[in-house]
């Protein structure tokens, strides 16, 4: 195994524990709709994680290739205005690593929906990065009725880069039953 | 161009696979002899190009993907459409 290798594997490591560790520190309590009294709170009932891998000068080479319509198709607004400067000459410069990671992150997030039929739109992921520097999940459309339907209630992320590679783990809490009420993009939930 | 020929050329230039496209059967896994997630979005974009067609989020599944033949498949269905 190359070094490079072996340190993303170590990264990923810590990137999980990290990950499960935001979580079991949650202030906020979860609430799900069983057809108990509002507010019933319940512990989730089970862990789904995701992981994925990718080659940052891949993102490279296809922002290369397809341009516009690459980025235009995988990232939301918000993800492009956070992995972009404006270089010298006015045009922008793409954080091709952050991008990466991002991308990572949304075939994470898949793996933890388990869509049993089409997979959502990568849009419909957004990797939403706060003032402070965190990372959150926040799903639309068809991500968040796959969501609903496994019973998610928590979604944690968390990003990494090293060298030519990038990485991101996601842990979801579940239930059996649906979240209740309207989702609150706001705070990153599901 | 065939649009078989044309699926392959695709292939050859985005599909990052471990062996020659030309020499796949249609129904070959093509997650299975190397092609990767993000290489699939490639792929789709570059028969978006070529066929000038869009894939909808109802086909973006590792189905639509996984073959010479489902790739065929869904392009009939879009450019027939």
């Amino acid at each position: 195994m190359s070094p490079e290798l072996d340190l993303m594997e170590s990264r990923i490591g810590l990137l999980a524990s990290e990950t499960l560790g935001r979580l079991a520190h949650s202030s906020e309590p979860i609430l799900f709709d069983d057809g108990a009294p509002d507010g019933v709170i319940k512990a989730p009932t089970s862990v789904r994680v995701g992981i994925d891998l990718v080659t940052v000068t891949d993102i490279a080479g296809s922002i290369d290739r397809f341009g516009a319509k690459y980025l235009e198709r995988l990232f939301t607004p918000h993800e492009l205005g956070t992995c972009r400067t404006a270089g010298t000459d006015g045009q922008p410069v793409w954080s091709t690593e952050s991008l990466a990671a991002r991308f990572a992150a949304k075939e994470a997030v898949v793996k933890v929906l388990r869509p049993d039929g089409p997979r959502p739109d990568w849009k419909s992921i957004e990797i939403h990065r706060s003032e402070a520097g965190w990372c959150e999940v926040r799903l639309f459309g068809r991500a968040q009725v796959l969501a609903g339907e496994a019973g998610i209630t928590e979604l944690a992320v968390s990003l990494t880069h090293e060298g030519q590679m990038a990485a991101a783990v996601v842990v979801a809490l579940c239930t059996t039953g649906r979240p209740a009420g309207p989702v609150d993009q706001n705070q990153g939930k599901v | 161009m065939t649009m078989d020929e044309t699926i392959r050329l695709v292939l050859s230039e985005h599909g990052r696979l471990q062996v020659d496209p030309a020499t796949l059967e249609d129904a070959t896994d093509l997650f299975a002899v190397g092609m990767t997630s993000h290489a699939s979005v490639n792929v789709m974009l570059a028969l978006e190009d070529a066929f000038d067609i869009e894939f909808p989020e109802t086909m973006l599944k590792k189905s639509t993907f996984e073959s010479i033949a489902a790739i065929r498949t869904s392009v009939q269905q879009m450019t027939e459409a």
